[in-house]
């Protein structure tokens, strides 16, 4: 790989980097396992940038490379079975941001969130990034409707743990 | 839904808070390995090839009474070569096979045809096993009955044999090498279990999605 390519590639991560810190954020429960998915992102992400073709936006790319390594091609270490009391609230705003009720319901959201399986966490995260259901789909290898369908039992899901 | 919209907003503010890693940090992580699930999958299949040349191989160049036998048995020269030209055969498709189902692995495609991919991988691998399991439970049969009636000694054992115990010699056989397949392939069933437990879960659940 010659330098030109490495050099843009770093530019362009360092400045899109908190897509991979969002991934991580959801799918890993400590700073190690984090770090660790952070890195196997930017491996899978590097080895595959010689045939991004820039066809898609980075951004875009980034999503499709960064969930997939999460769901499916990242090996659990063993630092990521250790689990500590992650429940968002350390990569927050602070706390005077919100009144108590939000801060409270923020707080049960994320846990929720963290309850969801990978596929369902994938769709979350996706939403929250505010993608519409074509990306959606076309990222997941699954047709609009069933996006939809599925998006809305989480909602669901959600609101059911929110709201017992 | 309003909860939803709060997480949402929530979130949005996330991207001021995480540690921003320097091009300088980037750097070295470029240099790192990676420890994905298709790596290991890639060692395996390698591995599996590896071990199943030598498994076939390594008696018959090892040993002198082995190939004797062996050709002993396999006396007609075109069937001795016929067989070897199609043990070759397979291991080169199957290395072919495998080569271009890792080529189809990539972590660009949407997350289904990943998944897809890679279970592609596992299964001509798994193929590739039970090829071997059946070759060798033949090998065992076939080598035992040509034994017996190529060694005189053997022969003129089973000759002072009942039905009864004649019977009993071949259910051991047979029994021995049903057990001995039966645990690689339980071994098999772990391994490839262990590795691709959550890849599995997580196709299924996509899977689900599409009725």
């Amino acid at each position: 790989m010659n330098k030109e390519l490495e050099h843009s590639f770093v530019e362009l991560l360092e400045k899109h980097q908190n897509i991979i810190h969002k991934v991580c954020r959801l799918y890993t429960n400590n700073y190690d396992a984090h770090n660790d998915l952070f890195q196997e992102i930017t491996i899978q992400l590097w080895r595959a940038y010689p045939k991004f073709r820039g066809d898609s936006k980075f951004s875009t790319w980034m999503y499709r490379v960064g969930l997939n390594t999460a769901i499916t091609l990242y090996r659990k270490s063993k630092r990521s079975i250790i689990t500590q009391d992650f429940d968002g609230v350390e990569f927050r705003m602070k706390a005077e941001d919100y009144d108590n009720t939000e801060e409270e319901q923020l707080k049960t959201l994320y846990k929720a969130v963290h309850e969801l399986n990978d596929i369902e966490k994938a769709l979350i995260f996706l939403y929250l990034e505010d993608k519409d259901y074509r990306e959606i789909s076309e990222t997941m290898g699954i047709s609009e409707v069933n996006a939809r369908v599925k998006m809305n039992r989480i909602k669901t899901k959600l609101k059911t743990i929110l709201n017992p | 839904m309003d909860e939803l919209e709060l997480l949402k907003k929530d979130w949005r503010k996330q991207n001021t808070t995480y540690k921003q890693l320097s091009a300088k940090e980037i750097y070295p992580i470029l240099q790192k390995k990676s420890s994905s699930i298709v790596k290991t999958l890639f060692y395996i299949s390698v591995g599996e090839l590896v071990f199943w040349i030598l498994i076939n191989s390594i008696p018959y160049f090892s040993s002198d009474s082995y190939r004797e036998r062996l050709n002993a048995v396999y006396s007609n020269e075109y069937v001795f070569a016929g067989l070897t030209f199609i043990s070759y055969g397979v291991i080169l498709l199957f290395i072919y096979l495998l080569f271009k189902s890792h080529k189809a692995i990539s972590a660009t495609d949407n997350a289904k045809k990943l998944m897809e991919s890679i279970l592609k991988t596992r299964r001509v691998i798994k193929y590739y096993v039970i090829y071997n399991l059946v070759m060798v439970s033949i090998s065992m049969l076939v080598g035992t009955y040509f034994a017996i009636v190529n060694d005189p000694k053997l022969t003129d054992s089973i000759s002072h044999f009942n039905n009864k115990q004649v019977f009993m010699a071949y259910a051991i056989i047979i029994g021995v090498t049903a057990f001995l397949i039966l645990i690689i392939w339980l071994f098999y069933k772990l391994l490839y279990g262990l590795l691709l437990k959550r890849l599995n879960r997580n196709y299924q659940e996509l899977k689900k999605l599409e009725f």
